[in-house]
């Protein structure tokens, strides 16, 4: 069975002229960078937007990429930062998770999504459901730990943040998707947990 | 923060030190609630693996591709700054002062000009005791602030 190039290899390849093969990268890691943008933006079409715009970025740069880093984080750092530039430009409300009075109003604002109008639905359904309602920072980081197999110090190379405050910020995080989740679920978290 | 519920994330985790990770162990061990605890954890930590990656449309790769066809295709940076040009031109610079320099030292004559200020100036009137101390409490203030810096960073490295 032939193996697939790693990423390293694939960048060698582009960055040697063969940029077709920055194709397969994309493939490889589009489905995440496409989710990440979407846990900002919240609307799949300026997701794609987004998620585009940091593949092209990323292309451009390719020839600054320090190969002793991951790709991968590389890539996040990229879609964190465009995410962000797009989200200010729209003015977008994003807001920090410090930012209680907008949880609050996040907390109370009533779900299009009501539990008792689904008949057995599966953990993983509401899952998807509660971790859209999150904050954009919330939902990116618990993404990042969950799918993208980031470690706290690389995530926290993303987010331009320190490992530390991953740490807590990934706790809280945790916290409030357990909530949204025991929103959504009512009774039925009982059997999930 | 160090709740519990904190410790028993680090140790899912897998966060803590050896001394931490027994520490902890012992407290699932010998309390009931804790161990109901983490194990309601374990069980939410498998929920959020569960987690979904969402797929952007099919025509994603397409339109990547041609975004980035008309741009020049990336050059490792090795390769865009060849190091035998900025070798090329320090060299040329030393050569150029070594011949500058050889050049003054041929044509200069060995010889000292005599320097003679005739400067009248009475030191000695403006180091008075209250001078003295108002310098060296100028030197204490700059050092606390240069400490009051040097604390700041070390607290925010942590």
């Amino acid at each position: 069975m032939e193996q697939k190039p790693t990423d390293l290899e694939l960048i060698q390849k582009v960055l040697n002229g063969e940029t077709d093969q920055y194709s397969l990268l994309v493939k490889r890691h589009q489905r995440f960078v496409f989710t990440l943008a979407l846990r900002f933006s919240k609307n799949r079409e300026d997701a794609e937007e987004i998620a585009q715009d940091c593949f092209v970025k990323a292309y451009k740069a390719l020839g600054t990429f320090k190969q002793t880093a991951k790709f991968s984080t590389w890539l996040y750092t990229i879609t964190y930062t465009t995410a962000m530039t797009f989200l200010r430009k729209n003015r977008l409300d994003t807001t920090s998770i410090h930012d209680e009075g907008t949880a609050l109003q996040l907390e109370n604002q009533t779900s299009g999504f009501n539990a008792n109008g689904y008949e057995k639905q599966d953990s993983h359904t509401f899952l998807n459901i509660a971790i859209t309602q999150l904050l954009p920072d919330d939902a990116a980081i618990i993404t990042l730990f969950y799918k993208g197999e980031q470690s706290l110090e690389e995530i926290g190379e993303a987010l331009h943040m320190e490992p530390n405050t991953i740490k807590v910020k990934l706790h809280r995080a945790r916290q409030r998707l357990k909530e949204k989740l025991q929103y959504l679920l009512k009774d039925e978290v009982k059997e999930l947990l | 923060m160090n709740t519990i519920e904190q410790q028993l994330w680090d140790y899912i985790d897998g966060n803590l030190d050896d001394s931490s990770k027994k520490a902890i162990e012992e407290k699932i061990e010998s309390n009931a609630e804790i161990k109901s605890q983490y194990e309601e954890l374990l069980k939410l930590n498998l929920v959020f693996d569960e987690l979904d990656l969402d797929e952007p449309s099919m025509s994603f790769n397409r339109n990547v591709m041609e975004s980035i066809a008309l741009s020049p295709a990336p050059v490792a940076m090795k390769t865009k700054v060849d190091k035998k040009i900025i070798y090329c031109i320090g060299g040329f610079f030393v050569i150029s002062l070594l011949a500058l320099l050889g050049y003054i030292f041929y044509n200069a004559k060995p010889e000292m000009p005599r320097f003679d200020l005739k400067v009248n100036f009475d030191l000695e009137k403006y180091i008075t005791p209250k001078a003295i101390y108002a310098f060296l409490f100028a030197d204490l203030v700059i050092g606390l602030i240069f400490l009051d810096q040097f604390l700041r960073k070390k607290v925010a490295q942590k």
